[in-house]
């Protein structure tokens, strides 16, 4: 039972993880029909970021406290997000170009990042402090990381807010309206442009946060970002492109699989590698849509 | 007119530097001996090439202020291969063109398979002193080419020699999914069952990895008495010693030679305390204190084992050079293949380097070394040799 328990937090901390990952993905995808694929780059440069802003990596005098670190990514990201959909794919949408374009634009930006990490920071990895240390924590039965137990906190609350905008906002709104049809909330009055550069501002601070989170517990490096890609990517499957709801459980889902099939199924552990793209399989094959299905249009 | 008679002296005054610069270059190349390196600067191997390359930068700068070799200066020409085996023979290529009477290399252990090529083409004398690879003396039949590193099944059988004396009867091996970490997993399986040690499961970090915990419960719940680290990754191998600390685990930890790169000390920090590694370094030899306490003045920091493979290298090729008399590099090869109890910093107490009966393998099978991780520090030696 001590084994599961202690699985629960660590599968629980990687599932919210892979949730941002799927979360970045849907922020863009729903109103745009593109799938990034740039956005476990943008994760590696979340940790980057974070790592250099709460070391002294960058500059001799950084070492800021984590909030600033946070507050840091969130906008660099932001304003990355935002100018690779102005200088890749607006000018493509502007063009009439079909939607492969844009994905195949943004699979050249996944490219230029991670050349730019490898020239800037080399290929060591670097350690990224975490916030609340390191040690063994127990909170009720419970056992895990301080660090695994921060990432379900700042997830749950990432999940509710992008929730409340979706549901209660009239940003959110018409994020959704122009998911549904993009010609009608167009003549509606609604700014396409800025809603789709709000998009990939929005998905690319979503993933930076995802990279801030997780490098405590795997390093900072120019490496990180293809799997979180690929884990986002089949946690997004599994929970259904159309509700927010959906990426949280496609990613708890996914990391349970992967967890409590590495514990205590008996196949040696080096197979467990197949989880992820089965369950992609999996769920392409048998429910394309995803376990949550998008509301119907009223 | 005036442009004309202009351009005419300008291409007089071009020729006759460019008729003088060989002259110039003559005069340079007499008055050092040009030595290649070939390291790695931007790729995977950059954790362990550039500290070696330090050791062979601060052993020349040492050995040309105590007056050089054969009274010249030794000039190093420095190539970086990115440790890509189809970048390091033009690397070498280029370091002959250049001039060098040797070339030392200290990238991953195919690139310097690869740079022999043209170290036996073009007859240059060619020393890796950390590659640790068993095949690279055997797969090609290269007269030219010598290695000073300890060999892998040296260390191996030492770590397994340390096993054996721990009394441990089963254990499990950890490793990550890439090709060298399945190798290093491959040697340790076959050494332990060599020594009728029980390998009790073998778990696999994959690449990617976002938790370690379920691997390292899978160990625990086995009861075995240790864990032999064969990760070579490092964001994989911090994940393992995470889970570790998380677990509260206790079983001890043996890790291959590859935990002799101070990098992973940065990278898993406060996390490795007690954890054995294997490695061909102590620092209470008499010849590594020396090298150390140079190396502590020169970079103000203390070093781990792989400067000391570079200070080493550079140091046996000068001693090759002057009992050579000459820089013509037949007599540097004869001179180095003839080497006979060279004692450097490198090697347990007591051991030396020999190219006995015509091997170009030269690390003493007693010489590699068990250490422990004190404080965040490469510590003690726990157990030298294979006895």
């Amino acid at each position: 039972m001590e084994d599961f328990l202690e699985l629960t937090v660590s599968a629980t901390a990687s599932g919210c993880i892979y949730a941002l990952m799927a979360l970045s993905y849907l922020i863009v995808l729903r109103p745009t029909s593109i799938i990034n694929f740039a956005i476990g780059e943008w994760a590696a440069t979340g940790a980057f970021v974070g790592v250099g802003v709460l070391t002294t990596l960058l500059w001799p005098r950084l070492d800021a406290p984590y909030p600033v670190a946070v507050a840091i990514v969130l906008v660099v990201l932001g304003l990355l997000g935002w100018a690779v959909e102005r200088l890749t794919v607006r000018p493509l949408v502007k063009r009439g170009a079909p939607v492969t374009s844009p994905i195949l634009a943004l699979l050249g930006v996944l490219v230029i990042f991670r050349e730019t990490l490898t020239l800037l920071f080399g290929a060591d990895p670097f350690p990224s402090p975490p916030p609340l240390g390191y040690r063994r924590l127990e909170i009720g039965p419970f056992a895990g990381a301080p660090q695994q137990f921060f990432i379900i906190a700042v997830t749950l609350t990432i999940f509710a807010g992008v929730w409340y905008f979706f549901e209660r906002t009239v940003w959110g709104r018409a994020f959704e309206a122009v998911a549904i049809n993009r010609r009608a909330a167009a003549l509606m009055g609604i700014n396409l442009g800025r809603v789709t550069a709000l998009a990939f501002a929005a998905g690319a601070a979503v993933a930076g946060m995802a990279g801030l989170l997780i490098s405590p517990l795997t390093s900072a490096h120019y490496m990180m970002g293809l799997p979180l890609a690929i884990q986002g990517f089949t946690a997004l499957v599994i929970g259904g492109v159309g509700r927010v709801e959906g990426a949280l459980l496609g990613g708890l889902i996914l990391a349970f699989a992967e967890q409590l099939g590495a514990r205590y199924l008996p196949i040696p552990s080096g197979l467990t590698l197949a989880f992820p793209f089965s369950l992609l399989i999996l769920f392409l094959l048998l429910r394309p849509t995803g376990l949550i299905a998008p509301r119907e249009v009223r | 007119m005036i442009h004309t008679r202009f351009a005419s002296a300008m291409a007089i005054a071009a020729g006759l530097l460019a008729g003088s610069l060989p002259l110039v270059q003559t005069a340079a190349a007499q008055d050092v001996i040009k030595i290649g390196v070939i390291t790695d600067r931007v790729g995977s191997g950059k954790f362990y090439a550039e500290p070696v390359t330090r050791g062979i930068e601060l052993g020349t700068k040492i050995i040309n202020e105590k007056g050089g070799v054969l009274g010249k200066k030794i000039q190093l020409i420095i190539e970086d291969d990115q440790n890509r085996p189809d970048v390091s023979a033009a690397k070498a290529r280029k370091l002959v063109d250049d001039g060098v009477v040797a070339i030392l290399s200290n990238t991953g252990s195919p690139a310097t398979q690869q740079a022999q090529t043209v170290s036996l083409e073009t007859k240059t004398p060619h020393l890796t002193p950390a590659n640790s690879a068993d095949t690279l003396t055997t797969q090609l039949d290269n007269p030219w080419f010598f290695q000073t590193g300890p060999l892998a099944s040296i260390q191996l059988a030492t770590l397994m020699s340390y096993t054996k004396s721990r009394g441990f009867k089963k254990v499990a091996i950890v490793r990550d999914n890439s090709s060298l970490s399945q190798s290093f997993a491959e040697s340790f399986r076959k050494g332990l069952e060599g020594v009728g040690i029980q390998v009790a499961l073998e778990e696999v970090i994959p690449q990617g990895a976002t938790s370690a915990v379920a691997n390292l419960q899978k160990v625990r719940a086995e009861k075995v008495d240790a864990i032999l680290q064969a990760g070579i990754l490092g964001p994989e191998m911090l994940q393992f010693f995470r889970a570790y600390q998380q677990l509260g685990m206790k079983e001890p930890i043996l890790g291959s030679y590859n935990l002799s790169i101070p990098a992973y000390l940065t990278m898993a920090k406060d996390l490795m305390d007690g954890v054995v590694f294997v490695d061909a370094y102590d620092d209470t030899k008499p010849e590594a204190k020396v090298f150390h306490d140079i190396y502590l003045k020169e970079y103000k920091e203390e070093p781990s084992s792989l400067p000391a493979y570079g200070w080493d290298g550079i140091h046996l090729i000068a001693a090759a050079i002057t009992k050579a008399g000459s820089l013509d590099k037949e007599k540097i090869r004869a001179a180095l293949a003839s080497t006979q109890n060279f004692t450097g910093a490198i090697g347990a107490k007591g051991t030396s380097w020999s190219f006995r009966d015509g091997k170009r393998t030269g690390f003493d099978p007693q010489g590699a070394v068990v250490r422990v991780i004190k404080n965040n520090q490469h510590g003690p030696v726990v157990h030298a040799g294979q006895k």
